[in-house]
């Protein structure tokens, strides 16, 4: 509440002295009196009345207490799943700029961009934010004592579970008194899923699947990661939701014995099935290649913590059930 | 003499036993029968086998080439390390001192993330840019020591570490730059070296280069030896020795190039295996070469088979094993005993 009052005199100070109207305050003692009253005033009035989007305090993912002053008019996401999720929660309009990676909403183009390998500290302090989100699978905390030292506070969000996406977008409203919306984009998440959740849950057919990031190194997605509740959703069986590592590199020799019937990958734009071959020659034998059922899936939505995760587990529904999902999507889809 | 002719049938059939086991162990267990059974299929012509496909196919395509490469592999750099430790007089030299691998590395990552000129990009492939940029880091090492028609090898070592540097910094450089993520993934399981997704069009040419490079050696042994002990003596043994200089320089750009182009840089094999072979049957490179031949491919065929099962269901670079495994016994080994090099 004080450090609240502090602010109000502070903006009404800065306020008349913008004014050409407004005498200066220290020239003349009997001007000065009506302002002071009229900032006693202001206190009283706060006192009375819940102003939202004010000073505040949040315990963030990593269990660190951040406090800012005033309401947050300037944010930097430091990662474009959290830019989303802040055009999604409502606070769109207050991302001072973006990473070099953001390219959703197409709003983000008009935005600076800055670096993020390394962070650009000095393009995002030129910036002038109040609040800079981050995501530990991204920063270390090591950039929020960096943050900390040009008088910016950092909020770190934790992806772990499909659950962190609405959670995150409420928290995200809850910060930038966006709730209304937030809640929305949240509870639409999570309606989608569920939905198709029920239209996938019945089905008797789950093919085997194999998502891969890589086409040459197979790095893929472990036991931990929500890559495995996607493909879950989505009505398949992940051959690799069992390996205990999050980022495991596959074996040629796991994939030839798994035989998945469907291999997905956020594979590179120019991918083809001709030059996974090549790079695997004994997969010639496993049922996906066999069949040609080899797809290459926009990794935007599928490797962005954020709410168009949603667009992926449906994206990814409709490539695993294609002639299923049509009509299941049609009764479904919001 | 008694006791070499027993180390060398010792390794012989540790090499021969270590190639069966190598083709059992991993992810899917296929019995005795089975992997006879494939070999049989393969080997004989006309024989017809039972085994299922995906059996064939992970003991014929996955394991055996993979197995021949290690052991071509671990054998090429293991000698090219003898070569590079006789060549400098320095027991810290190793394959890759003369830049070749850190050149290699940045030509590969030049080209895998798309930093070359299209017309230059579509006619190289992975291990060609590797091989290419080798070359070009050795070259410049070479020409740097040359002078007046004699290479120095202080010049060659300083000229060695002050080029590796560089070119790690080019790696550096074009892999934070990179804008593929997928791609500098591949790029960075490439540069800690791997036998990861080994076909068979892939061993031929490293075995040819690690055969070639032993016959070289084999008969360069005596001069090796009299480099050894300085080059003013080996001169006046009647040792040509700037031509063997040059001849050391030429079986590492060959050998060392191909096989990083290959692998990746796999590391310590080449520094580690010939100090102990010295330890195990004594500095004269007759046998130095041979023993560190054989040494080096039993070594980095069970360091790759950790590579494979450590992990379930994941592959691992085998270059990370190497240096796990192979450098605490190398400390144990310098330790232990009154080991001299030359």
């Amino acid at each position: 509440m004080f450090q609240w009052a502090r602010n109000v005199s502070r903006f009404y100070i800065a306020h008349a002295r913008s004014s050409p109207f407004a005498p200066s305050p220290l020239s003349n003692s009997r001007d000065f009196v009506p302002g002071f009253l009229l900032f006693s005033l202001a206190v009283l009035w706060g006192c009375g009345v819940k102003v939202p989007n004010t000073a505040g305090t949040f315990t963030d993912d990593l269990g660190r207490k951040v406090t800012w002053e005033g309401r947050v008019e300037r944010v930097v996401p430091l990662a474009p799943n959290l830019t989303e999720i802040l055009f999604a929660a409502g606070a769109g309009d207050r991302v001072a700029g973006v990473s070099i990676s953001d390219n959703y909403p197409r709003a983000v183009e008009q935005l600076p961009h800055f670096s993020t390998l390394p962070l650009n500290f000095e393009a995002i302090a030129a910036l002038d934010p109040s609040l800079v989100l981050a995501t530990d699978q991204v920063n270390s905390t090591r950039d929020a004592k960096t943050f900390a030292a040009l008088s910016i506070p950092t909020i770190f969000f934790s992806f772990r579970t499909l659950s962190d996406v609405p959670r995150v977008l409420r928290a995200t409203g809850a910060i930038f008194g966006t709730e209304s919306i937030a809640s929305r984009a949240a509870n639409d998440f999570e309606g989608r899923l569920e939905r198709l959740l029920s239209a996938t849950d019945t089905l008797t057919t789950r093919p085997r699947v194999l998502f891969l990031i890589g086409e040459k190194t197979l790095f893929s997605f472990g036991k931990g990661s929500y890559i495995q509740t996607l493909i879950d959703l989505a009505g398949g069986t992940s051959i690799t939701s069992e390996i205990e590592n999050d980022a495991p590199v596959l074996s040629d020799e796991f994939v030839l014995v798994a035989r998945p019937n469907v291999i997905v990958g956020t594979f590179d734009k120019d991918f083809n099935l001709s030059r996974l071959l090549e790079y695997h020659p004994t997969w010639r034998i496993i049922p996906a290649i066999e069949a040609g059922l080899v797809f290459r899936l926009d990794p935007d939505l599928f490797l962005r913590p954020g709410p168009r995760l949603a667009d992926g587990a449906y994206l990814l529904a409709k490539t695993l059930h294609p002639a299923l999902m049509d009509t299941l999507l049609r009764a479904v889809s919001p | 003499m008694k006791k070499l002719v027993l180390t060398g049938i010792g390794l012989f059939v540790l090499l021969v036993f270590s190639i069966l086991a190598a083709i059992f162990v991993g992810d899917e267990s296929v019995s005795i029968s089975a992997v006879s059974e494939v070999l049989r299929h393969h080997l004989i012509p006309g024989h017809s086998t039972s085994v299922s496909a995906t059996v064939d196919l992970i003991v014929w395509e996955l394991r055996m080439p993979r197995v021949l490469l290690a052991m071509v592999v671990g054998g090429g750099l293991s000698i090219v390390g003898v070569a590079m430790q006789a060549l400098v007089r320095n027991p810290l030299a190793e394959p890759y001192i003369l830049g070749i691998s850190s050149g290699a590395s940045a030509g590969a990552s030049l080209f895998f993330l798309g930093f070359l000129p299209p017309l230059l990009s579509r006619t190289l492939s992975l291990p060609l840019a590797a091989i290419i940029g080798g070359w070009v880091s050795l070259l410049i090492v070479y020409l740097v020591a040359r002078s007046h028609g004699r290479i120095s090898v202080a010049r060659l070592l300083l000229a060695g570490v002050a080029m590796s540097s560089l070119m790690a910094a080019v790696t550096a450089f074009v892999t934070l730059l990179s804008p593929e993520p997928d791609r500098l993934r591949g790029v960075l399981f490439w540069l800690l070296g791997s036998l990861n997704g080994v076909h068979w069009s892939q061993v031929p040419l490293p075995a040819i280069a690690s055969f070639v490079g032993l016959a070289v050696l084999l008969l360069m042994a005596r001069p090796l030896d009299a480099l050894l002990t300085g080059e003013e003596p080996a001169l006046s043994l009647g040792v040509p020795v700037e031509t063997v200089k040059r001849i050391l320089i030429a079986v590492a750009a060959f050998v060392t190039g191909t096989l990083v182009a290959t692998s990746g840089a796999i590391g310590f094999v080449g520094l580690i295996v010939p100090h102990a072979v010295r330890a195990l049957v004594g500095v004269s490179h007759r046998r130095v070469v041979p023993f560190s031949f054989f040494t080096g491919a039993v070594f980095l065929l069970w360091a790759d088979v950790l590579a494979r099962i450590l992990l379930t269901a994941q592959d691992f670079p085998v270059g990370i094993i190497t240096a796990i495994t192979g450098v605490p016994f190398f400390l144990i080994l310098l330790r232990r005993s009154g080991y001299r090099f030359g």
